[in-house]
């Protein structure tokens, strides 16, 4: 009987082991999900469209501004750079789609260029950017 | 336990915060696995939507606006709805017009390709 008190004294200790089981999970299925998306890094002025389809899992884009300059990965490209480059980017993650971003005003010889090419790379899923039409 | 659970945190809200879930809305111009066999396409009469390098529009040597692209898919497809629509634009033509070209076709509900408008196309109709 003259345990009994002792045992009140000890601090009451919280088990942290399913909440540490919840967030190694959410940090596994946050690595498993992270895309890391090579932006192009200029804004462009996007067509507007009514019938654009959403496009998920993009881990590239290319943007081609109004002067014709072609941004991939935050660097300003050659046309016949392309092929390499969009080859070592999409090692990284292959599964990912590739959306051009043309500006309106750009040439659209150099935007079918960049579509050619892309095919003939094999990738499957790429897309054109457009704003929706409000 | 207590270092290795603040790890994890920062590690989770590390995450957390580079998840970037874009959402991006366009056209799928994947164009079908070269092959050897004839392509189904070809067999398929097909509508040209030219540009020139004025980005004029100009269907079967007529001149057109933005706004009867879709009318003029439509009228095509009502006579053959096996219809294709090709898209030839000039090297200097706007992106834009050429996606808004698209648009219309996708709400006529062809499916259309791109390609670029070569000089023999080009002179067979009678662009410049």
């Amino acid at each position: 009987m003259a345990k009994k008190p002792e045992l009140d004294e000890e601090e009451p200790e919280i088990n942290m082991t399913p909440m540490l089981d919840i967030v190694f999970i959410m940090l596994i299925f946050f690595i498993v999900t992270a895309v890391f998306v090579k932006e192009a890094g200029i804004d462009v002025d996007r067509p507007d469209a009514q019938t654009a389809d959403q496009v998920d899992r993009v881990s590239i884009i290319i943007a081609v501004s109004n002067n014709d300059e072609v941004w991939i990965n935050k660097n300003e490209v050659d046309v016949r750079d392309i092929t390499p480059i969009v080859q070592k980017l999409k090692k990284e993650n292959p599964k990912g789609k590739i959306v051009i971003q043309a500006d309106e005003k750009s040439k659209s010889g150099l935007v079918v260029d960049i579509m050619d090419q892309l095919n003939a790379l094999g990738v499957a899923g790429v897309a054109i950017s457009t704003l929706e039409d409000s | 336990m207590t270092p290795m659970l603040d790890i994890v945190f920062i590690l989770l809200i590390f995450f957390i915060v580079t998840a970037t879930f874009i959402r991006e809305q366009g056209f799928d111009v994947t164009k079908p696995d070269d092959t050897d066999e004839p392509q189904n396409l070809e067999r398929r009469a097909a509508v040209l939507v030219q540009l020139d390098k004025n980005s004029n529009i100009i269907i079967e040597r007529r001149k057109i606006d933005v706004r009867s692209v879709r009318a003029a898919i439509e009228a095509k497809i009502a006579e053959d709805p096996q219809t294709v629509v090709v898209v030839q634009v000039h090297e200097d033509a706007e992106t834009g017009v050429m996606t808004n070209v698209m648009d219309q076709a996708r709400m006529a509900r062809a499916p259309v390709s791109v390609t670029k408008l070569d000089a023999a196309a080009a002179q067979a109709a009678g662009i410049r």
